[in-house]
């Protein structure tokens, strides 16, 4: 059963649509990664999801409940949102900046749930630091810390690697990844699409309404298709017949064979298979596959189909 | 209660880093303090004349002397009572001057150091966060007006007439520094609350809230001039009409603090 299920969400800002009917679901376990231009509206779906601000239609649901200004206060404590600016206080120390949303979290031993985060995310050896001394990437772990101090089931993070050096983003990807196998659902907000390559099972693109939802291969082969490349040590052209009863398209190029692939994982093998059977020397097999940039920029490229009116990937 | 307390922690722990916020109410508080001291003793001292000797404190001495309590005060005693008794209310203002930035801020100041989001995330209630606020500012405010009040009734304990710090502590005085005060100091943090929920400049909200000034100010003239006689009975009604304007404030500056339009149309 999913975690958390937005339906239908929509927000309008007087004339202005922002989110525009916007359907997803969120597993436990899952990492979700929600793409988009600035003004996409992504900032404000997570809003929406962390009850700051009401749909003007459409509904969240966290386990079944549903997200009113009833609710809202006790499902925000099942949720942990990071906001894209960390917004920590500056003059109380992070051991400080974490008690107060410990107490405000209403947990029973704030002191010690502080403290095991001070260890997890490594930042014990700062506690007694004023927020306002440390670091961007500090910060972002502070912030990430405070987020996760309740061990909320629903985690949303907006742009968590923004702006942060590469060692502290991959700590960061680490974390997340780390929070699938705690069974949360995780939400990303992000532009950094090779972050998202990295870590999440599932990517929306959003444009004010969703333009595609699926996982990272699917809509690359949905969009470019998938190739697998194999080398062989002698002339090429020979071996595709051997192939071609199975595949469609298959290209011969000196030593290599291109071979077009409904899925690149589950062909491999055969294709092998057969070139070693046919007395081939396989020196070398890689998948051609479309960087994620350039499935995301066809997506939202205004002369698609996609971006016009359609939604590539599964219906939610 | 708890989210309440740890909202109040916050701003008492955050308000420590930054004592200059204070410095309006300390020269509040300083002058409150000094200014009955220069008419009740400095200036009979270095003039030469007493008190009961100036035309211009009879009426009031013929006030002061109706009271049973301070009969036993010989003349210039119970004038000098009199200016002490009636000076107390512009230590009122005190805790009104020294919250009124902090609790300018206290919407404001979060939504632009960005910490406000986060927080509105949380399970905390419209209610929690701005009773947190209002505390927040309330709690220092009474803080510095008891240590003012201390700091006057040793002043008079040691150069007034004797007896006359006594009437320090009759009903009339203690209700004025410890209901009337807070509970106007309340409503003037809670208006200013409100007005920083509703706009994106604290300015306007100390502005506003500043307008609490205008009838304790009133008040004052109004007992100087001999036209108001604050007694008990007077300051336990002012009291209440302010109870419920604090209500009415709270209930009020729950209804008009929009998360939406402070999350998504401030900037």
């Amino acid at each position: 059963m999913a975690t958390l299920v937005a339906s239908h969400l929509t927000r309008r800002f007087d004339s202005r649509v922002a989110v525009d009917d916007v359907s997803f679901e969120l597993a436990p376990g899952e990492i979700f990664a929600l793409l988009g231009p600035n003004g996409a509206g992504k900032t404000t779906t997570l809003r929406m999801l962390a009850g700051l601000i009401d749909p003007s239609s459409g509904n969240v649901r966290i386990d079944g409940e549903t997200m009113s200004r009833t609710a809202g206060p006790r499902l925000r404590g099942r949720i942990g949102f990071l906001t894209e600016a960390p917004g920590l206080w500056d003059r109380l120390t992070v051991e400080r900046n974490l008690l107060v949303y410990a107490r405000l979290h209403g947990l029973a031993n704030p002191a010690r749930a502080v403290d095991e985060a001070l260890d997890l995310f490594d930042i014990a050896s700062r506690k007694s630091d004023r927020a306002a001394q440390l670091s961007k990437g500090l910060k972002q772990r502070v912030a990430l810390a405070r987020t996760l101090l309740h061990r909320p089931e629903v985690v949303l993070l907006d742009e968590p690697t923004s702006g942060l050096d590469p060692e502290s983003a991959r700590d960061v990807r680490e974390l997340i990844l780390r929070l699938r196998g705690e069974r949360r659902a995780v939400l990303i907000s992000t532009h950094n699409l090779d972050e998202v390559e990295r870590v999440a099972d599932r990517v929306a693109v959003l444009r004010a309404r969703l333009v595609a939802l699926d996982t990272p291969a699917a809509l690359r082969t949905r969009l470019f298709g998938s190739r697998v490349l194999v080398r062989l040590g002698g002339a090429a052209a020979r071996f595709a017949d051997v192939l071609r009863p199975a595949f469609k398209d298959v290209r011969a190029d000196d030593r290599t064979l291109s071979i077009a692939v409904d899925d690149v994982e589950h062909a491999t093998p055969g294709i092998v298979r057969a070139l070693v059977q046919a007395g081939a020397d396989v020196v070398s097999v890689v998948a051609d596959e479309a960087p994620l940039e350039e499935v995301y920029l066809r997506l939202l490229d205004p002369s698609t189909r996609f971006a016009r009116s359609g939604q590539a990937g599964e219906a939610p | 209660m708890k989210r309440i307390a740890a909202l109040l922690g916050k701003e008492l722990t955050d308000l420590r880093g930054n004592p200059a916020v204070f410095v309006p109410a300390i020269i509040t508080g300083v002058i409150s303090i000094v200014m009955p001291f220069v008419i009740a003793i400095a200036i009979p001292y270095f003039s030469g004349e007493r008190l009961a000797d100036s035309s211009d404190f009879r009426v009031a001495l013929e006030m002061y002397r109706d009271q049973p309590a301070t009969r036993s005060l010989d003349p210039e005693g119970a004038i000098q009572a009199m200016i002490f008794q009636q000076f107390l209310i512009l230590l009122v203002l005190t805790p009104v001057a020294g919250a009124m930035s902090v609790a300018a801020y206290a919407v404001v100041g979060e939504k632009q150091a960005r910490t406000l989001e986060p927080l509105l995330a949380t399970p905390l209630t419209t209610f929690e966060l701005l009773a947190g606020k209002v505390l927040g500012a309330l709690v220092p405010g009474i803080a510095l007006v008891t240590i003012c009040f201390a700091l006057y009734v040793g002043g008079v304990a040691l150069v007034a007439h004797p007896g006359v710090y006594r009437t320090l502590f009759f009903p009339r005085a203690l209700l004025t520094i410890f209901l009337l005060g807070p509970l106007a100091s309340l409503a003037a943090l809670q208006l200013a609350v409100c007005v920083s929920s509703r706009v994106n400049d604290a300015r306007s909200a100390q502005q506003i809230g500043a307008l609490i000034i205008l009838p304790i100010s009133a008040l004052l003239v109004a007992e100087f001039t001999n036209n108001v006689q604050l007694t008990s009975r007077l300051v336990l009604f002012i009291s209440t009409v302010l109870a419920v304007l604090n209500i009415a404030l709270m209930i009020v500056g729950i209804r008009l603090f929009d998360r939406e339009s402070i999350l998504t149309r401030w900037k």
